[in-house]
């Protein structure tokens, strides 16, 4: 293998390994306030947020922290106003939201929807289990309720 | 009668004297007590550390100016830190009475979640609390 074959291998790897690196943050368009007494951060203004999760938008995030080994861990997110969460090929939409890290569910509230590749759906309530691959979605009358099952191969 | 003058003179001049040594002394003292606590100092590339309610911080600039007795300027390249946090910043300044830190220039913070990147911060350290200003990016690590 010639060296330029070699370098041009070296850096592809190089490309690849670093967008593979899913980094977290939070963005604010217009403050943050870190509060070390009730360890908990809170954004204003076009919010954006990402984990190794999901990403999501709102208008404003209060999340609360716990130090583990020296290092600072978010156990609860809640989101604010045109909430917007996007997991995997999921979109969930609604007025308000609270992620729990002890279970990873998402629970949204006011004027709620989940769109998938195949399907839309609304409703009042929706409670999104990450880890069982579950969701509820309860409507407005609340006469019936709405439990959709996605399968990985949903597309068929 | 002469003696009896003479003793009245003498206690009125040592009066006198004695009136003029306490109006000098007070004259003396009181300007130089003002012109003191006005003056300016600037120390340039000063490290210090500052001992408050929230412990210990320590604080350094490539400029420091002494504003009055309460107040303090950081000019140019500065930080602050804590066991809590590293503020790097500019032109930062720090009230030490109220125990409060700020600055309009881009900031850079670390701590034990991540690195945050503001345009302005203001350190309330009484209350534990830092407010960053404008868009903010806190990249969060793994």
């Amino acid at each position: 293998m010639s060296l330029i074959s070699k370098l041009f291998f070296f850096f592809t790897l190089l490309f690849f390994s670093s967008n593979a690196y899913t980094e977290s943050y939070v963005k604010a368009g217009e403050s943050l306030i870190w509060d070390s007494e009730n360890k908990s951060y809170t954004a204003n203004g076009d919010v954006e947020f990402k984990n190794d999760k999901f990403l999501a938008f709102a208008d404003k995030m209060i999340a609360d922290y716990i130090e583990e080994n020296n290092d600072e861990i978010f156990t609860v997110i809640e989101l604010f106003g045109n909430v917007v969460i996007e997991f995997e090929e999921e979109t969930f939409k609604g007025n308000y939201a609270i992620y729990t890290r002890d279970n990873n569910i998402i629970k949204l509230t006011g004027d709620v929807s989940i769109e998938s590749p195949t399907r839309l759906l609304t409703g009042n309530e929706l409670i999104a289990d990450i880890d069982n691959n579950k969701r509820i979605l309860n409507s407005a009358n609340k006469e019936s309720l709405v439990e959709v099952l996605l399968e990985n191969n949903a597309n068929d | 009668m002469i003696n009896y003058l003479g003793n009245k003179i003498l206690n009125t001049l040592i009066i006198i004297f004695l009136g003029a040594q306490c109006l000098i002394f007070f004259l003396n003292q009181k300007p130089l007590t003002k012109n003191f606590s006005q003056k300016n100092i600037t120390v340039e590339n000063f490290s210090s550390i500052v001992l408050s309610n929230s412990g210990i911080t320590k604080i350094g600039s490539e400029k420091l100016n002494k504003i009055d007795e309460d107040n303090i300027y950081l000019e140019g390249n500065s930080y602050l830190e804590n066991k809590e946090y590293k503020i790097y910043g500019k032109n930062i300044s720090i009230n030490l009475s109220e125990e409060i830190s700020k600055s309009d220039e881009n900031v850079e913070v670390i701590n034990s979640m991540g690195l945050l990147k503001a345009q302005g911060f203001k350190n309330l350290d009484n209350d534990n609390k830092i407010f960053f200003k404008g868009e903010v990016e806190f990249v969060i690590n793994k």
